[in-house]
Parts: C-alpha cells; sequence; structure tokens
C-alpha cells in the first residue's frame, strides 16, 4: 500500500496529514484557561490519488475537525499538511487559489450549505468567475452539463434552493464542487441528512465519480455499511486519536483494535433473529479529560494491566501477516 | 382483545384553503407486550400517529377514525381522562433529549414529578423511587445523578432520562419515536439493549417508530411500512425483511449498501408532497412494477399470504429476488 506514515518520506498520496494537531482553549474568558480540548491529536495519514479514504468514529472523535484542518478551513496548532508534496499551510495568493481549486468539500447539511439567495444557475457559475475558468458564453452550457452528472433537469438552473427537496439539494452541492473539475472532495456525512431512499442515489452518484471522473475522496461518516460500500481505506478515530487504519477489506474483515471491533459490531444488521449486537459499557469520554494510557481502556472489554498507564502507538502489528496495517494497541504490540 | 386497536385512522392539518391529509385511514392493532416497528421515511406521518395515540396532535391537525385502547376511544375520550392516562399507561419518549427534558430543573425533580403527579406519593417518597428508576435504566451512581441537571449529562444518559420518566408508572405502552437516530453507533446499541430487557421485566408494549429498517429488524416482533400516510406492508419482522411483498419495501431493502462496489438499486424520485400524490397507488411514480392498473385506483391493504398483508395489486407476481437482477 505504501501510504502508511512511517515518519520517512517513502509514501505517495494526494493530501497527506503529519501529526497533525488541533487544541482549543477551554475555560471561563481569556485569562483563565483551564486546559485544552484536544479535538485532533497527532493524526498522520496519506489518501492516495483516485481512492476513498474513509474516517470513522463516534460524533466528538475529531473526524470533522480533521476535515477542516486539511481544507485550511481552520489553522492547526501543530502539523504539516501536504497536498502533492507542497505544504498547505504555507500556500499564500495564486498557489492557494489553486489549492482551493483542487479541493473542494461537501458539507452534511444541504439546507445550510447553499445560498438561499442565489438561484442555481449563480450557485454553479460563481466558482467558475471565481477561478476564470470559462467565458460568460460558455457558462449556460456548462451548469447544463453539470446538472446532467449529478441527474437533474436543466430547467432547474433558474430555480431558488427552497424549491428543492434533500436530495435534490445534495445533488446541487456536488454539482458545485464538481464545477471547478477537483481532484480530491472532502465528503463530511454527506448522507446523514438524508432519507434512506435518497441516501442510495447519492451513494450511486459519488461511486460512479470515483470510477469514471477518478476524483479522489475523504469520505467521513459514522455509517459503517455506507464506509464498507464505498471505501478503499479506513481510518477509525477514538478521541482525536487515529486508532486502527487499513485497507476497507482488511478492517472489515477482520478488526484488530477492540475499538473497532465494537464499532462494527454496534452497527445494526437486517438479518432478523441473527447474533444480538455486542453493547459497549459507558459513553465516550470528554476529549477535556482524556483517560491516562490507552484512551479506550474505560470501556475496553479486553484491558489488562499496562492499558491504564501506558499509551499504545499506533504502528504495525508485531505478529506477522499484518503488514501495511496499523493498529493503537497492547494486544498487538506489546511491550 | 388488542392493547390498542387503531381503527381507520386518518389526520389532516386544517389550512386556509383545504383540508391536507397526511395520515389515510390506518389500521393496526399493538398487543400486550409486544414490540411493534413503525418503519418509513420523513413526511411519512409515522410521527403524527404517534402524537395522535398520545393525544398531542397539534392545534391545526384534526384526527378521525377509532384509537381503542383496552376499548377506550382515545380520540373522543374527555381531555381530563387523556390527560391522567398520558404519562401513566402510555408514555412516550422523543428523538432528540436534549430538547425534550427542562434545562432549569433537576433530573430528580423531572422524574419525581410523573410520580407524584399520577401516583400521588409524597416527594420524599418518589425521589426514593427515581433513584430506583435511575438504577433500573443503568446510570451509574444515581444518587448523585438525580440531583444534576440535563446539560451535565451525555446524550446517552439524558436518553437513559427520558425512558426513566417514561418508566416511571409502569405503562402497559411505550411509544419510542426514533429514540436513537440523535445517538452514535454504540449507545445505540446500549439503549435498544436497554429497552429489550426493560420490555422483558415489565412486560410492556413498545411502538417503536423509526426510519432504520436495521434498528426494527432486532427488536421488533412486528413491523408496518408506511409511505404517504398509509401502511403499504404489515407482517411480522422476519417475513418483512426476508419476503418483502411491496416494491416500497423491497426498494427500502435494496437501498441498504451491501458488498463493496455492487451498484445500489435505489428507488427513483423522491417522497412526493402530500398534496402531490399520484392517482392511484401512492407509490406508482416510483414504483418500478408500475402498470397502467396501478393508476386506475388505490390498492386495499389485504392479505397476500397468512399473516403478512401488502397494498399492491401485483404483490403475488413480484419477489424481492425478482428485483435484484
Amino acid at each position: 500500500m505504501g501510504t502508511l506514515h512511517k515518519g520517512g518520506r517513502d509514501f505517495v498520496g494526494i493530501i497527506e496529514a503529519i501529526e497533525l494537531k488541533k487544541y482549543f482553549p477551554v475555560g471561563k474568558g481569556p485569562f483563565a484557561r483551564h486546559g485544552w480540548l484536544k479535538a485532533v491529536d497527532g493524526v498522520s495519514f496519506s489518501a492516495r490519488s483516485g481512492t476513498v479514504f474513509s474516517l470513522v468514529g463516534e460524533s466528538g472523535c475529531g473526524k470533522s475537525t480533521v476535515a477542516r484542518l486539511l481544507l485550511r478551513l481552520t489553522p492547526p496548532t501543530s502539523g504539516r499538511i501536504l497536498f502533492k508534496d507542497q505544504n498547505v499551510i504555507d500556500l499564500k495568493g495564486d498557489s492557494l487559489k489553486a489549492f482551493r481549486k483542487s479541493v473542494q468539500i461537501i458539507f452534511q447539511d444541504p439546507f445550510a450549505s447553499l445560498n438561499p439567495r442565489m438561484t442555481i444557475f449563480d450557485t454553479l457559475t460563481e466558482p467558475l468567475k471565481i477561478h476564470k475558468l470559462a467565458r460568460k458564453s460558455e457558462f449556460e452550457e456548462r451548469v447544463v452539463s453539470l446538472l446532467r452528472g449529478v441527474g437533474l433537469q436543466d430547467e432547474v438552473m433558474n430555480r431558488y434552493p427552497h424549491e428543492f427537496s434533500g436530495g435534490q439539494r445534495q445533488r446541487i452541492c456536488i454539482a458545485r464542487a464538481l464545477a471547478v473539475s477537483p481532484e480530491i472532495i472532502v465528503a463530511d456525512e454527506p448522507l446523514s441528512a438524508l432519507d434512506v431512499s435518497i441516501q442510495a442515489q447519492i451513494l450511486n452518484i459519488l461511486q460512479d465519480l470515483k470510477q469514471r471522473a477518478s476524483i479522489s475522496f475523504l469520505f467521513i461518516s459514522h455509517d459503517l455499511r455506507v464506509v464498507q460500500y464505498f471505501s478503499d481505506e479506513v481510518a477509525v478515530m477514538y478521541l482525536g486519536k487515529i486508532v486502527e487504519h487499513a485497507k476497507a477489506d482488511e478492517l472489515f474483515g477482520q478488526p484488530l483494535h477492540p475499538y473497532t471491533s465494537v464499532l462494527l459490531a454496534s452497527a445494526p444488521k437486517i438479518k432478523p433473529g441473527g447474533a444480538k449486537r455486542t453493547v459497549l459499557k459507558g459513553d465516550v469520554p470528554s476529549p477535556i479529560h482524556v483517560p491516562s494510557g490507552c484512551p479506550f481502556h474505560p470501556r475496553c472489554p479486553q484491558r489488562f494491566t499496562p492499558c491504564d498507564t501506558k499509551e499504545p502507538r499506533l504502528e504495525e502489528p508485531a505478529s506477522k501477516g499484518y503488514k501495511e496495517r496499523q493498529v493503537s494497541c497492547h494486544l498487538w504490540n506489546p511491550f | 382483545m388488542s392493547l390498542l386497536e387503531i381503527r381507520d385512522l386518518s389526520i389532516a392539518f386544517t389550512t386556509t384553503s383545504r383540508p391536507l391529509p397526511v395520515v389515510n385511514s390506518l389500521n393496526f392493532a399493538i398487543q400486550e407486550a409486544e414490540v411493534f416497528g413503525l418503519v418509513g421515511e420523513s413526511g411519512c406521518g409515522k410521527s403524527l400517529t404517534a402524537l395522535a395515540i398520545m393525544g398531542l396532535l397539534p392545534e391545526n391537525a384534526r384526527a378521525e377514525g377509532t384509537l381503542s385502547f383496552r376499548g377506550r376511544d382515545l380520540l373522543t375520550m374527555h381531555k381530563e381522562s387523556i390527560r391522567r392516562l398520558r404519562g401513566k399507561e402510555i408514555s412516550m419518549i422523543f428523538q432528540e433529549p436534549m430538547t425534550s427534558l427542562n434545562p432549569v430543573l433537576t433530573i430528580g425533580y423531572q422524574i419525581s414529578e410523573v410520580i407524584t403527579t399520577h401516583l400521588g406519593f409524597s416527594n420524599k417518597d418518589a425521589m426514593e423511587r427515581t433513584i430506583e428508576l435511575l438504577q433500573a435504566v443503568k446510570i451509574p451512581s444515581p444518587e448523585i445523578r438525580v440531583n444534576e441537571y440535563p446539560h451535565q449529562m451525555s446524550g446517552g444518559m439524558r436518553q437513559r432520562v427520558m425512558i426513566a420518566m417514561g418508566i416511571a408508572c409502569n405503562p402497559s405502552l411505550l411509544i419510542a419515536d426514533e429514540p436513537t437516530t440523535a445517538l452514535d453507533v454504540t449507545i445505540e446499541a446500549q439503549i435498544l439493549d436497554l429497552l429489550g430487557t426493560l420490555r422483558e421485566e415489565r412486560k410492556m408494549a413498545v411502538l417503536l417508530i423509526t426510519h432504520d429498517i436495521g434498528v426494527i429488524a432486532e427488536n421488533a416482533d412486528m413491523a408496518a411500512i408506511m409511505y404517504a400516510g398509509r401502511i403499504m406492508e404489515l407482517s411480522n419482522v422476519s417475513t418483512v425483511l426476508e419476503n418483502p411483498k411491496h416494491p416500497y419495501t423491497i426498494g427500502l431493502l435494496d437501498s441498504l449498501p451491501k458488498a463493496r462496489g455492487i451498484p445500489l438499486k435505489p428507488i427513483k424520485g423522491a417522497v412526493p408532497k402530500p398534496d402531490a400524490l399520484p392517482d392511484g397507488c401512492k407509490f406508482s411514480d416510483r414504483c418500478p412494477f408500475m402498470i397502467t392498473e396501478c393508476l386506475k385506483e388505490e390498492p386495499r391493504l389485504r392479505e397476500v399470504s397468512p399473516g403478512q398483508w401488502a397494498r399492491c395489486i401485483r404483490a403475488e407476481e413480484i419477489s424481492w429476488e425478482s428485483s435484484r437482477q
């Protein structure tokens, strides 16, 4: 796979995070800081060109913050972000504009991410104007082809967002992201605001883009059925850290980290009378008071002596047969 | 006798021009100690049905038909009798535990209020009972937690508090409207597990309302699939999931992602607005099995095989397998 970060520079990826950290100060007022909320705490990964890299985890695990950091929508506390070997943090002027064109985002809530006062035509031509990608005379043709690409009729271009359902709006958001021919699309929970029958329609569009237009995706979701269906590579996050990282087939076939196992077992199954879900004790701890040692140890069904004091590192399991995947657990990397 | 029997329930919103029907002659029955799953997408009328049972319909909604709860019609009952029933014999938990708890009262106060109101306990006894209830919903250190406010608890804990409030008077029917939609998967599993245990222990019936067919698969005995204010298919859960007979049920099952890379078969189009439903069968505009017959008149919900009811004239011809090609 060659994409796992091993400290060196021996990997190729379209977008890479290296020891990315984002801490938010918490406390009452600017003079009385009580501590830091470690939303993202040392995350490293590399998404390969033309593939789908998924981040999964429960709410508050930092997956959306990672997306915002990668898009440079919020500055990291420390760490580096590389887009095709350029450090994204240092980009300015034209190179920043070029980066913005190459990396696009689709948000979770299509009701909040379209300007209600702009027609669909205006929404879809604004990126073309900003990046000077087409002449005015070509606008209509471009808009028509964008709309057709996401399965919408030509005549919708003169209408306003409020006239559309959630699924149609999400199609418009995808068309807007595609207007600038991006290389990678960050999709932050693009399906969770939609109904089940509409989710499948949008997922088919994304799958089609991946195959036909060979666009890479950084896909963020809490729905494991969708992640399994759509991803090539998966990183599982818990309390701001990646706890397991592997190819999708391997991760879903044989999860190594106890948290991954529980997450997979918690997902609803449609076979009636099948195996009952595994029920995990307790809640996700607050990211302000991260437990000592392994952050998952208070909820872990398999914890043992060193787990509450020594924090495991994310590395390849010591036992043979698990090449090119990483897990942060003492079960797999005893010391 | 069934615990709750719903006969020809129709709900319409009164608008300035004409009434807007949203639920159309619904018929189903919930037996004692049974988990009945009501599945449908947003806007199909499943939550309104729940609110009608609770007597909590908004001012501008009108309900017709019969809601017979142990032989008494909830729709014609006096407001005061409904108030005494609600929270005691029928109670409800909602999707969003944050907005359904009062932020300025301790959770202990909010739960014990139910007990003092309906069972006439003294404040002291009610508080003791509250602690037992918090124990029953598996909230750790309940003696301390009773004095906390909702903001001090996580989403899963708040939903446990809602459940404690719901079961405070040992109701015979608990309505759970999307109880886990706002929660993470590991917490969802906990809450569903808890509901299952409580139902066993207390022999209460549960009306489980959800959009996720996976949630009813593991937890319900019976399932009704709703679309556009109507029941499209009604049967026990395993029949619905293994041998669905209505094209909408088949569409929902086919929309779930399966093995990697296999193209999904979504239901085409979108849910129509309640004032723009097609003629005849209300699913006809999105149905892959539609024939001209379907547009003539709306099919009845009829028994297509013993114990399995479907609202489709072609139910015998179609099967899930034939739609998979």
